[in-house]
């Protein structure tokens, strides 16, 4: 029923129970003496009342509080689907985020052990080249070595076979032909084992 | 209070046709000064809890340290839950009437309980509250079915032949059950609310013979009193009991939509509604 049509039905039931209740155009007291005090008119204006309360009531107060309760359910709902995305949306980001750390962490081990096996092939190479660098030095001393020892020996000969030529004028106290005994100084030298130093 | 004040000696007892012993309930104005009671009680409380709409928890404003708005509010969920639950997805649509229904009986059972008398305790306001439930019923019952086809429900099932008598005076009990639906709305609220006062009356009169304290000044111990709770708890179950069974006249007549509703969704008809 319209608002409008309600309470001009209602207001004018509530004068027409007036009337009939203060007029006592319906005369009940039968039944009031037998317990049941029923005044019509009264009845009437109630219904009356009752037809102009109903959307009043409704307007005043229910649906401004059944609006504001839809609204703060309605809220609640949106804040809680907001906390549910936000909820995915991390849990989203919390895998991305480990995914990403164990990604990282396998580069870095990755390349820990890339740098490890780079130094260890450094490592061997400087290795190689020091060992063939000592072994040149060594080679190189040896043969230094061994032209000293020769250079050595050759003076040592001369030595010897001068020290022989003196001894032997000293010896024979005469003059030989000086070539000539060299010549044989040195042929006995040759055959003469020197002992290795 | 009424069981302090007397009824007899009360400047508001004499605002009634019956005032004093007889304790038939208001006259025509005393029943409109009851019912202005009721309804400035009822409409200070809601212009007072809606200052609080706004908020998003109903805490505030509180009266005597309650949540008004938050009463009015648990009334509201606990209305809505009784139509969903009795009448079906459907009821929804009711709660606003249903809890006109429950604040207009509840308040004005309230009021009896600290006045002479009150609108609930008049079977003449009660008849009118009953009428405008049980019309209300018809209306939807109409709306749902159509005229004829809810008509065609008092007469039960379709019979045939010389049966068709049976289902004539199926339609003649029906129709008298439902005109006594609203005198046993309206007796039922009348005689609880209306007993309760006789019965505090009854009970301080005990009182006035047993020990009477100030002779001819009428003033006695008000044992009456000592119902006051069970007063208290007939205003929450009366004005519920009245809501409860507008509620299944409701499912009764328009329980169809739910089965409608079944058909077309698939969805499950309350238990309630049948």
């Amino acid at each position: 029923m319209p608002i409008g049509v309600a309470l001009i039905v209602g207001a004018a039931l509530m004068f027409a129970g007036m009337y009939v209740s203060t007029a006592k155009l319906i005369d009940l007291s039968a039944l009031a003496e037998q317990g049941i005090p029923l005044d019509l008119g009264k009845t009437i204006a109630t219904v009356g009342v009752l037809l102009i309360l109903f959307p009043v009531i409704k307007f005043f107060f229910v649906a401004p509080l059944m609006e504001a309760i839809q609204t703060r359910n309605t809220e609640l709902e949106k804040t809680f689907s907001e906390a549910e995305e936000l909820r995915t949306e991390m849990a989203s980001m919390k895998s991305d985020y480990e995914r990403r750390l164990a990604d990282t962490e396998a580069k870095a081990r990755e390349q820990i052990q890339a740098q490890i096996r780079e130094a260890q092939e450094l490592r061997k190479s400087l290795m190689a080249e020091a060992t063939s660098r000592a072994d040149e030095m060594v080679k190189r001393a040896q043969d230094e070595i061994e032209a000293e020892r020769q250079k050595a020996l050759g003076g040592i000969r001369l030595q010897v076979a001068n020290l022989s030529l003196m001894a032997a004028e000293k010896i024979l106290k005469e003059s030989v032909d000086t070539e000539r005994n060299r010549k044989i100084v040195e042929e006995f030298i040759d055959t003469v084992e020197v002992p290795a130093s | 209070m009424e069981v302090w004040i007397g009824t007899s000696t009360s400047w508001l007892a004499a605002a009634g046709e019956h005032g004093g012993k007889e304790h038939h309930g208001p006259g025509f104005w005393g029943l409109v000064f009851y019912i202005g009671l009721v309804l400035a009680i009822l409409f200070g409380l809601m212009s007072f809890a809606k200052t609080g709409l706004k908020s998003r928890v109903f805490t505030k404003p509180t009266l005597f340290g309650l949540p008004v708005l938050g009463a009015f509010e648990q009334i509201y969920l606990f209305i809505e839950q009784l139509c969903v639950g009795t009448i079906g997805a459907h009821g929804r649509k009711y709660v606003v009437m249903i809890m006109v229904f429950w604040m207009l009986v509840f308040f004005s059972n309230l009021v009896a309980l600290f006045f002479p008398t009150a609108p609930t305790a008049d079977l003449s306001f009660n008849l009118g509250l009953a009428l405008v439930s049980i019309g209300y019923v018809q209306w939807e019952g109409i709306k749902a079915n159509g005229l004829f086809g809810h008509f065609r429900h008092f007469a039960g099932p379709k019979l045939g032949g010389m049966l068709i008598l049976i289902s004539l005076i199926i339609f003649v009990i029906e129709i008298i059950s439902e005109l006594m639906k609203n005198v046993s709305l309206s007796l039922r609220l009348y005689g609880n609310i209306d007993g309760g006062h006789r019965a505090a009356d009854a009970m301080n009169e005990l009182g006035k013979n047993i020990i009477p304290l100030g002779g001819d000044t009428g003033l006695s111990i008000p044992i009456g009193a000592f119902l006051m709770p069970i007063k208290l708890l007939t205003c929450v179950v009366q004005a519920m009991i009245f809501c409860l069974l507008t509620c299944v006249y409701l499912s009764l007549v328009t329980h169809h939509e739910d089965e409608h509703h079944e058909e077309g969704h698939g969805q499950p008809v309350p238990a309630g509604a049948h």
